[in-house]
């Protein structure tokens, strides 16, 4: 909420304008209030009354459009900003952060949505709140003490029925927005899974799990409501008792030589324009609980200061990765990763990591892209201490291909472009030519400006990771980090990429990680990894 | 905009005793907020015109009112609300049974996270339809029909005061249709900044490595800034529509003084009460115009909802499925097939026969089409030319649940959930024992590591099995696939992430594992060490017999 602080400028237009309306509010009361006194046989207005008050209603008209302008610039000024900070922070966590991607997106997306409210409706409700009643009472203290001070009162009682309904509601929200972020979590993940579903005959149970979780996620918004709008009663009852008394004091009054009718419909007709911004705030305030909710999940994100580091001065040419001792521990796994690791590769230099499967040959290349902190032990670039360049400078260095390449919605050649978005269509054309991304791409409606989708709909796996390479022969970079780049391959096309790989590691700094005795091929050191720790090393 | 919505509230069809229930407590509501104005209006008119009796009754009756009116209007709510969330709630299952219908082989272009967008934004947009739209407009239409009753006596107080408000009440008809435009617009802006969101963050690593992030925020806020522009047009009309719907309703209440004004001392008690009724009006009436962008707004989601799911399904079920086969024979004929129209068939004339408990595997390379040879199978996609039988019967006569039942079918983006790890074997085989689920985790020889996790079973995989390294996580599958006792086991490159010796390992045993069951093994090479009955070579779109 600290943002609410930044926003105050935003926030006088709209209250400026709302306190115009109420003013004309008061005024469309008072003419009204005359001419139902002359109707009513005192003396009061005629028709100049009413046609002043029609011009009234329309400049309530205009006033009230500007004023709901006014207030979703603001709120489209605070998502804005909070929606690029929290973007920036999800990236600089990085793959570290264990969130789904469907619940980094209900962050991204649906909770920055939920404080549109906030910004845009309730902190001018609240302002409002306070001085349009204020406002109402002084002008109906010239008019009446009684009325003014029965205002008061109902004004004053407004705000203790509200904390007492409010503190459960903003209990309830927060829960309730755990469940929606369950449930959009969970239809992400299942959606993904779609095909693996159907193939078990298990989407008719998932739908109605699917339903379970929806009916939890009703029975919890019911919860909250039945609170919230508890509060909404509370004001109705104000008001209406506001009235009824009113009417009942004036009404027993009026026949009897009231010494001010005029003033007594205006008091009167003043009741339903005093409550007015009262309502608005009401409606606003579960839209500020609920945004609460949100915030609270948001909060510790944009709180964390941002990652420190330096930058790097200049690109080596040339990289030199050196470890010595290094130990990586994965929270919540007893068993380390990497356990006291220690090799060294030197320019033009290929270093081939092997083992079985969870011996850390992946661990080694996230510690080098700066996906992951060594827990202990230094890892050293050109004899440089890594992990005080900040995480995104040290990626600068290499060029990384995964083992799960993922194409972005664009075409091949955007996706190439990627790791380099000032290269050349010829350069593009050339790194896609080293990766073999020429020899499906050829084949495809319209070559490397064919459109691809997320998850690279329609390319096989192996393709995809050609892509990836491509992105690698384009970034030009001095260290080389594959992770698994043939293992989607067949063995034709691994022969020529590997070829292709070799060419890419030539005079570079090169480490791989692999299961594939072709790769062995190469001419490159191997370091075998087994259960975490080095066990030989050699030269072939 | 209507057909949509109409077919909405058919889609809630069950639960419409519910929600008719929410619109009769509307109704009770607005009539009782109208009893409270009339008695305050006639006390105040009989305290004037010194009225005696019926004054002081009105004002006995008042009290019961300040409470009766405040205590439906809450219960309006409840009851609305409740009713429209059972609806929701069934629309959302509704649609992911569509998808699983309509997508069986999983969710294409368009992408999961628009996909997602258009559950829960759409979906939610929908229960506007009802709370925003049809439950106000049955308490405005009761309000204006009671005012009317109550001031019929005096057609001209009647046409000044009812007609105004009986526009206001219309009006979100004649606003709706360009509103909905500006609403799916908005929608649809909103789902292109989803996918601006969620594609860096689902190719995370590739991002980070590009070094990408200042790109991807570019393009995020690009999206971002446009879905506002056309949720500002969206703003605007409801702004405009929400003044309009004040300014109707003041006009109503000028309207009744004018009449009095000129009506002159005889209509003075009527004047009073029609100026009462304005102000209960102003309330239930004025904000009744903006039902109109709530309209919208859901059928812009119900448009796009029914889009997604309107797409036909890719095979038909048919209407009267043949009984399952008793034989396991499985035969291609002469089967043609490619994913586009426009693009080179991938299966071109594919002739195979899988005879009971035999082995065969086929290699080729990957974009060959081996793939689409179980996507076929499975009745994913159907073949543009030919003929797939089991047991003699043509798979496209059979029902799909029964086809797949008997095949296990290992994908090769076979997916693990983000649930526990028996949780995700029990997939395959609901109700399975924990000595099962062991005993296929040992086959697919991830029994010792599974063992030696501090949960064990228990263990939660992550999104996608994050939680395990790849070749984990594609055991975990394998355990799964190998689970159902179906009698044909398709594993699509089951050892991809294996390291070689673990790879060889699983192979040596994958006799045991099929256990009788016919096995069509795809995959781009051999070790050698599988146990196969016979090897065939996937190119061109046909199976030759491998050589050596």
């Amino acid at each position: 909420m600290r943002q609410a602080r930044a926003q105050r400028g935003r926030v006088a237009l709209p209250v400026a304008l709302g306190l115009a309306t109420t003013l004309c509010a008061v005024g469309l009361a008072f003419l009204i209030a005359r001419v139902l006194a002359t109707l009513l046989g005192f003396a009061g207005g005629g028709w100049e009354d009413l046609g002043i008050a029609a011009l009234l209603v329309l400049a309530m008209a205009g006033l009230g459009m500007a004023q709901e302008a006014a207030q979703n610039r603001a709120g489209e000024a605070a998502r804005a900003k909070l929606r690029t900070a929290l973007f920036a922070r999800l990236m600089e966590l990085g793959p570290d952060d264990k969130r789904g991607v469907g619940e980094k997106a209900a962050l991204l997306v649906d909770r920055v949505e939920a404080l549109d409210g906030f910004f845009a409706r309730w902190l001018p409700a609240v302002a409002l709140a306070i001085l349009a009643p204020a406002t109402i009472i002084l002008v109906a203290a010239w008019a009446d003490w009684v009325t003014a001070l029965v205002l008061l009162v109902m004004g004053l009682l407004v705000p203790v029925g509200m904390a007492v309904t409010g503190i459960g509601a903003a209990r309830e929200s927060r829960r309730q927005m755990d469940v929606l972020g369950r449930l959009s979590g969970r239809f992400v993940d299942r959606l993904r899974g779609l095909s693996t579903l159907v193939q078990f005959n298990r989407a008719e149970d998932e739908a109605r799990h699917l339903g379970q979780v929806a009916e939890e996620f009703r029975t919890r918004t019911m919860r909250v409501l039945r609170v919230a709008f508890l509060s909404t009663t509370v004001l109705e009852l104000l008001a209406a008792g506001s009235i009824a008394y009113l009417a009942w004091r004036h009404g027993a009054h009026l026949g009897a030589n009231h010494p001010d009718p005029v003033a007594a419909i205006f008091c009167i007709l003043l009741v339903p324009a005093f409550f007015q911004p009262l309502r608005t705030f009401s409606q606003a305030y579960h839209e500020a609980m609920s945004a609460r909710g949100a915030a609270a999940d948001l909060a510790p994100l944009l709180e964390a200061p941002p990652a420190e580091g330096l930058l790097l001065e200049s690109m080596p040419p040339r990289v030199t990765v050196a470890f010595t001792e290094v130990a990586l521990r994965y929270e919540g796994n007893p068993r380390p990763a990497l356990d006291r690791l220690t090799f060294a590769v030197s320019p033009g230099e290929t270093l081939l990591l092997v083992g079985p499967s969870g011996s850390g040959k992946s661990s080694v290349l996230k510690l080098l892209m700066g996906f992951a902190r060594p827990s202990s032990g230094r890892i050293a670039l050109n004899g440089q201490d890594a992990t005080r360049l900040k995480p995104a400078e040290l990626r600068r260095l290499s060029a990384y291909v995964g083992q799960r390449a993922h194409l972005f919605q664009g075409t091949l050649r955007e996706n190439i472009a990627l790791a380099r978005p000032d290269a050349s269509a010829a350069e593009i054309t050339r790194a896609a030519e080293a990766a073999r991304v020429m020899s499906f791409a050829r084949r495809l409606p319209q070559g490397l400006d064919t459109e691809v989708g997320e998850g690279g709909y329609g390319l096989s796996g192996g393709q995809r990771q050609r892509v990836a390479l491509a992105r690698a022969f384009l970034r030009d970079a001095p260290l080389i980090l594959l992770d698994e780049p043939t293992t989607a391959l067949d063995p034709g096309t691994e022969a020529e990429v590997m070829e292709a790989i070799a060419r890419l590691c030539a005079g570079r700094t090169a480490i791989i990680a692999t299961h594939s005795p072709q790769l062995r091929g190469l001419s490159a050191r191997v370091l075998e990894l087994g259960a975490g720790r080095m066990a030989v090393s050699h030269v072939e | 905009m209507w057909s949509d919505l109409f077919r909405v509230a058919r889609l809630w069809r069950s639960r419409w005793p519910a929600l008719v229930a929410g619109l009769a407590i509307a109704m009770v509501s607005a009539l009782s907020g109208i009893a409270l104005m009339t008695l305050a209006g006639k006390g105040v008119a009989a305290g004037v015109t010194g009225g005696g009796l019926i004054g002081i009754a009105a004002l006995l009756w008042l009290r019961p009112f300040v409470l009766i009116r405040p205590a439906t209007r809450w219960w309006e709510r409840m009851a609305s609300h409740d009713a429209a969330f059972r609806a929701l709630a069934d629309t959302r299952v509704w649609f992911f049974r569509r998808l699983a219908e309509r997508r069986p082989g999983g969710i294409g272009m368009g992408g999961s996270g628009d996909l997602l967008g258009r559950l829960i934004a759409d979906v939610d947009a929908l229960d506007r339809f009802y709370l925003g739209a049809v439950v106000p407009a049955a308490g405005a239409l009761a309000a204006v029909l009671a005012i009317a009753i109550l001031l019929g006596a005096e057609p001209w107080l009647l046409v000044l005061m009812a007609l105004p408000l009986l526009l206001a009440l219309v009006l979100p008809l004649a606003l709706a249709p360009a509103a909905a435009r500006a609403a799916t617009e908005a929608a649809a802006r909103r789902g292109e900044m989803r996918a601006a969101a969620v594609d860096p963050l689902a190719g995370l690593e590739d991002t980070l490595a590009a070094n990408a992030e200042p790109a991807a925020a570019r393009r995020l806020a690009q999206a971002d800034a446009a879905m506002m522009r056309a949720q500002r047009r969206l703003v605007g009309r409801g702004a405009m529509a929400g003044a309009l719907g004040q300014t109707l309703t003041q006009l109503a209440l000028l309207g009744g003084l004018a009449w009095g004004l000129w009506a002159g001392e005889a209509g003075a008690a009527l004047a009073v009460l029609a100026l009462f009724l304005g102000i209960a009006a102003l309330e239930m009436l004025g904000l009744m115009p903006r039902a109109g962008a709530a309209l919208a707004t859901a059928g812009a989601g119900a448009r796009r909802l029914f889009e997604t799911t309107d797409t036909p399904p890719p095979v038909a079920e048919p209407t009267a499925p043949a009984a399952m086969p008793e034989g396991r024979d499985l035969r291609f004929e002469g089967v043609r097939f490619g994913w586009r129209a426009g693009m080179p068939p991938v299966l071109d004339g594919l002739d195979l026969t899988l005879r009971p408990a035999e082995r065969l595997a086929i290699l080729g390379p990957s974009g060959a089409g081996k793939s689409s040879i179980a996507a076929l199978l499975m009745k994913f996609a159907a073949p543009q030319g030919g003929r797939i039988t089991l047991g003699g019967a043509d798979i496209a006569t059979l029902a799909a649940p029964e086809l797949r039942a008997r095949i296990a079918y290992l994908a090769q983006d076979a997916r693990l959930f983000d649930d526990s790890i028996a949780n995700n074997l029990r997939i395959a085989a609901p109700g399975a024992p924990d000595a099962a689920l062991w005993r296929a985790l040992a086959k697919a020889g991830v029994g010792e590591f599974v063992r030696g996790l501090p949960e064990g079973l228990d263990t939660f995989c992550g999104e996608g099995g994050a939680r395990f390294s790849g070749g984990e996580a594609r055991r975990i599958a394998l355990a799964r696939a190998l689970l159902p006792p179906a009698d044909i086991l398709i594993l699509d490159e089951p050892t991809a992430g294996l390291d070689a010796e673990a790879a060889r390992s699983f192979l040596v045993t994958l006799g045991t594992a099929c256990e009788g069951r016919s096995l069509l093994l795809l995959t781009h090479e051999l070790t050698g060490v599988e146990p196969l009955d016979r090897v065939l070579r996937l190119a061109g779109g046909r199976l030759l017999p491998a050589a050596g």
